[in-house]
């Protein structure tokens, strides 16, 4: 039997990368985003049968329950959750904006928490022994200038990672941040050539982070292999860190 | 099947989970976890198991102790989805 995995974010990026390489791996892919990218439609295409799609806005976290009753109701069991989707919300902290303060904060933070909520439930149901990532950011560890407002609300989400993996140990779910360096991606389309220049030579590997390695560990931290880890970060950034 | 008779084979269920026997004294005082011997883990796994079977979160509308306080509540869920329909 396949087993099912939900990922946040597949319209591209990380998010994309890791239904790429779960599908590769067998799993059935149920992917969320708000827009069904010409690359998410042609890897849906290409593993015909094996991906669903739900246009869902993180941001609108009062719909996430609902979302989750259509999408993957308690009588389909879910093996693997990965929290990726994220904006990144880049400013000095005297020039927050309380909206968009929130608005980060409800896609990164409070809608993972109500998709785990909703999973862990789901995995209790069927008796799954499941696998929880969540993508967090190496901002976390080294601090940047501009980035203390995203770092904190993937602080947050390590914290809560942990908490989950001592909460539902006893069941044999297992919860665990992979923690990427810098990747180009839309997220990062904004930075300078100047800038990625310095990210690149501030690595140990002298090079950005590829979504592929950093899929590759997701997946890793899924499957069977990794049965033993839980609760912890798993750092995937060149050695910028 | 009556929500009683639902709900006893439910509890059942996570007892069996956990590795204890079945449990067949059920009556409206008996207490989820000191006489279920259920823990807040159990109690979450028995909550979601009750909201697939018969549609209602018996937690959703606060705490609930005893047995009869769980029966009562997907009672009336059930009265009222009849009601509905
Ligand atoms: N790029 C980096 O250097 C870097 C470094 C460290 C950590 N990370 C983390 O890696 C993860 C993936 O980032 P990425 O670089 O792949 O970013 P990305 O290219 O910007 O992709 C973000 C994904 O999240 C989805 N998303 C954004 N807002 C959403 C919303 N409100 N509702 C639903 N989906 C939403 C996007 O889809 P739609 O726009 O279609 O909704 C997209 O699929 C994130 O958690 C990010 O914080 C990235």
């Amino acid at each position: 039997m396949h087993k099912t995995v939900l990922i946040t974010g597949v319209s591209r990026g990380l998010g994309l990368a890791c239904a790429r390489r779960l599908l590769e791996g067998g799993w059935r892919v149920c992917g969320v985003s708000r827009s069904e990218s010409a690359e998410w439609s042609a890897l849906a295409r290409a593993h015909a049968g094996m991906t669903e799609w739900r246009s869902w806005d993180l941001e609108r976290t009062e719909r996430i329950e609902a979302g989750v009753q259509e999408f993957l109701p308690l009588t389909r069991p879910v093996h693997a959750l990965v929290n990726n989707a994220a904006v990144a919300y880049d400013d000095l902290a005297t020039n927050v904006s309380l909206a968009r303060l929130e608005a980060m904060l409800a896609v990164n933070v409070v809608a993972p928490m109500m998709i785990t909520r909703a999973v862990i439930r789901n995995m209790l149901c069927h008796e799954v022994r499941g696998s929880i990532i969540h993508i967090s950011s190496v901002s976390v560890r080294s601090g940047a200038r501009g980035l203390a407002m995203y770092a904190a609300s993937k602080g947050a989400m390590e914290a809560f990672s942990r908490g989950i993996a001592q909460e539902w140990g006893p069941r044999g779910i297992r919860s665990n941040c992979v923690v990427p360096g810098y990747m180009e991606t839309e997220m990062t389309a904004g930075l300078t050539a100047d800038q990625r220049t310095r990210i690149r030579r501030q690595a140990a590997l002298r090079r950005e982070t590829d979504v592929e390695s950093v899929a590759a560990t997701v997946g890793f931290l899924l499957g069977d292999e990794s049965s033993a880890i839980t609760g912890q970060e798993i750092v995937v950034d060149a050695g910028l860190s | 099947m009556s929500a009683d008779d639902r709900l006893r084979e439910l509890a059942n269920r996570v007892r069996k989970h956990k590795g204890v026997g079945e449990f067949d004294r059920f009556v409206p005082g008996t207490r989820l976890r000191e006489d279920l011997g259920f823990d807040s883990l159990d109690l979450a796994e028995f909550t979601v198991r009750i909201e697939q079977r018969c549609g209602v979160d018996v937690f959703a509308a606060g705490v609930v102790h005893t047995w009869g306080e769980v029966v009562a509540r997907v009672e009336q869920h059930d009265r009222s989805t009849a009601r509905g329909a």
